[in-house]
């Protein structure tokens, strides 16, 4: 400021010049060399992982198993990070290496199972892991090129709703659908098998965030006061009912827990996140508690899963065909490793049922300990709290929702798996984002990977001004 | 390998896991403790009364410190007529009501639109003279550097207010902020219609939306 007077005489000017003190502040790959720094640090960290589990399980270290676990992965991101530098430069530079390293821990932790169950080649799951890995990342680069402005799903709302219901449904069919663990949640094509209600999450989200902008009014403006809450007049219950209904056909139907309470729960939050009215989340939670109840009374499978819940340390129970007996065997594995863990490949994850899918967390949780789990849940937290934060700090109320929905799903499945292996809630079969064996899921959050990317990408990138 | 290496590995995996964890925390402690807020100069004076609009009137003096600066913003708008409560309200980040407030400058200047408004000028504060252009997108204002229009300055909250565009006028909407926003020396409450060549104010910072 050169002085006082100058600025007196601009402000009293008819027309300053245009443009004149925009200062650009910004510095357009600072972001992306951030985003890098960290990419390399997590590369090591994989690498790394690989070569303790060679060391602890099988004594010596493979060249060619590090290669292609390690390097496959750190590739592939590193793609993904080039074409951020071109399509989205001011991306947040934190998302892309957390969701890097859970995936890479993961691929660790099966391949260090697999040694365990002797597979090698492509029966192996970590081989396959890191081929829809693979798939996965590139389907999220495709993602962050096709789609340049977040605004655009808004235009496809309802489209949005019908492919989520087709999704759902899918399994249903009698050709395609396929019933493992009693679950039927999969589609079997050829050699490959599909959980497609991992994706129908994202279709879901796109949906409730275009439909609420437009119906949020009515949602929150209206009804009467009941005990100092504002509740919704009846004929405004309609959605909250038909997501309900869904979610009860969901676990009657699919005799799918965790992916009915994963939907229901995503309606409520994002109800609850468009309106500011707590009634629809005593409505939502009151709602889901009932109908679980009923069905826990009605449905065996369901009871199953209550009794191996609150009864599981019951000889009778978990020696029952179907019984706690996986459940146990988790929390002996958390147990046995104490607080630093009993070391990668050297404890014995691989006597627990499903431990590189379903109980994964748990077999991290025995070879790394409490401080290894309590690093993969602050990596959890540090995700989910920058998704919170991109939509925060969004400028459309479209960006703002999907945001919300897209990283508040990753909070609910984390809490939905790591609380029914650790028997804080019954156990329910959901996947532990991207570590989990599984490509369905590993598609689906990269797919949230990109979304976030993009809309962070949208938050930075609109004139600026600072004073 | 020894049992005593492989410990010793193992210590070394957990300690970089939680390196990487520390570096990420680092790297966004400005989500954790907010924004530096940038201490105004005692050489350069913050406002001019020049500014156009009314309600403007926080002329401080050199060298007076902030809260007598504060002090005197107050009385400004207590002056121009606001029914600016002093005592700051809550920071609550509660999601903002949706209520649109009666036209009050139905007689003025036309309502700002995508169509005839093309600027936004900042007419008072350190920056006076300085314009960004509208588009089409909302914009948001605050001392976060999220914002479009980033005032770092004692009287700006975080997120202070925003820009939005209903059907094609401009609105503007207050995010709960602590020191308030004043249109035409009112003080913003609901969701505003904003009329053309009209004083916004935010603490020491006035702005305008021209053709």
């Amino acid at each position: 400021m050169s002085g006082n007077a100058a600025a007196i005489a601009e402000a009293g000017a008819p027309a300053p010049t245009p443009g004149r003190g925009i200062r650009r502040i910004r510095v357009p790959q600072k972001l992306r060399n951030l985003e890098l720094f960290l990419l390399v640090i997590v590369c090591a960290v994989n690498a790394f992982a690989v070569v303790l589990v060679q060391f602890g399980a099988l004594g010596a270290a493979d060249i060619g198993t590090i290669i292609t676990l390690g390097a496959g992965l750190s590739v592939l991101v590193i793609g993904m990070h080039i074409a951020l530098r071109f399509v989205a430069t001011n991306a947040d530079p934190f998302i892309l290496p957390i969701a890097a390293l859970l995936n890479g821990i993961g691929i660790a932790m099966i391949y260090r199972i697999d040694i365990a169950e002797n597979l090698t080649g492509w029966e192996s799951t970590a081989v396959r892991q890191v081929v829809w890995t693979g798939l996965a990342v590139a389907i999220a680069i495709i993602v962050i090129l096709v789609i340049r402005n977040h605004r655009v799903l808004q235009r496809y709302t309802y489209v949005a709703m019908l492919v989520a219901a087709i999704l759902l449904l899918l399994p249903m069919l009698p050709g395609i659908g396929q019933e493992i663990y009693g679950a039927r949640v999969w589609i079997h094509i050829g050699a490959f098998s599909f959980q497609p209600g991992e994706v129908a999450k994202i279709a879901l989200a796109v949906f409730f965030a275009g439909y609420l902008v437009s119906r949020r009014d009515s949602l929150s403006m209206v009804g009467r006061t009941v005990l100092g809450m504002r509740f919704p007049r009846a004929r405004d219950l309609g959605p909250i009912l038909v997501l309900w209904a869904l979610s009860m056909s969901i676990i009657i139907f699919q005799r799918d827990l965790g992916t009915a309470l994963l939907y229901f729960g995503l309606f409520v939050v994002m109800i609850y996140v468009a309106t500011g009215r707590a009634s629809w989340v005593v409505l939502g939670v009151g709602l889901f508690l009932a109908g679980a109840v009923i069905a826990g009374q009605v449905l065996v499978y369901v009871n199953d899963r209550f009794t191996n819940w609150l009864d599981a340390f019951n000889p009778d129970i978990y020696n029952a065909d179907g019984g706690s007996y996986q459940l146990v065997q988790g929390l002996f594995g958390l147990a046995n490793g104490g607080l630093i863990g009993t070391g990668l490949g050297q404890g014995r994850p691989d006597i627990t049922p499903l431990a590189q899918s379903d109980y994964i967390i748990a077999s991290i949780g025995e070879e790394l300990g409490l401080a290894g789990m309590f690093a993969i849940l602050a990596l959890y937290l540090l995700f989910i709290a920058r998704g919170f934060r991109i939509s925060f700090a969004g400028q459309d109320d479209f960006g703002r929702l999907l945001g919300v929905g897209l990283s508040f799903t990753v909070a609910l499945q984390c809490f939905i798996v790591i609380g029914g292996v650790t028997r804080v809630i019954p156990l329910t079969g959901l996947t532990t984002p991207f570590l989990a064996a599984g490509g369905s899921s590993l598609v689906a959050n990269w797919i949230i990977v990109a979304l976030l990317l993009r809309l962070s990408d949208t938050v930075r990138n609109q004139p600026r001004l600072v004073i | 390998m020894s049992e005593l290496t492989l410990l010793i590995l193992q210590l070394a995996f957990l300690a970089l896991l939680w390196v990487f964890i520390f570096i990420v925390v680092y790297a966004m402690r400005s989500d954790l403790f907010g924004q530096r807020v940038r201490k105004l100069k005692d050489g350069a004076p913050a406002t001019a009364g020049a500014g156009a609009g009314a309600g403007a009137g926080a002329a401080a003096s050199p060298g007076a410190n902030p809260a007598a600066m504060a002090a005197a913003a107050a009385a400004g708008t207590a002056a121009a007529g606001g029914a600016a409560p002093a005592a700051p309200p809550p920071p609550a980040p509660k999601v903002p009501t949706f209520v649109p407030a009666p036209g009050t400058e139905l007689s003025g200047p036309p309502r700002a639109t995508t169509a005839n408004a093309s600027r936004l000028v900042i007419t008072s504060g350190t920056k006076s003279g300085s314009e960004i252009p509208l588009g089409t997108e909302p914009l948001t204002i605050g001392r976060s550097s999220d914002s479009s229009v980033v005032i770092r300055d004692d009287y700006t909250s975080t997120h202070h207010a925003r820009l939005m565009i209903w059907g094609d006028e401009w609105v503007i909407q207050d995010l709960d902020s602590t020191n308030g926003t004043f249109l035409d020396g009112n003080r913003v409450t609901a969701p505003v219609h904003i009329p053309l060549n009209t004083t916004i104010r935010i603490g020491a910072t006035s702005f305008e939306l021209r053709r």
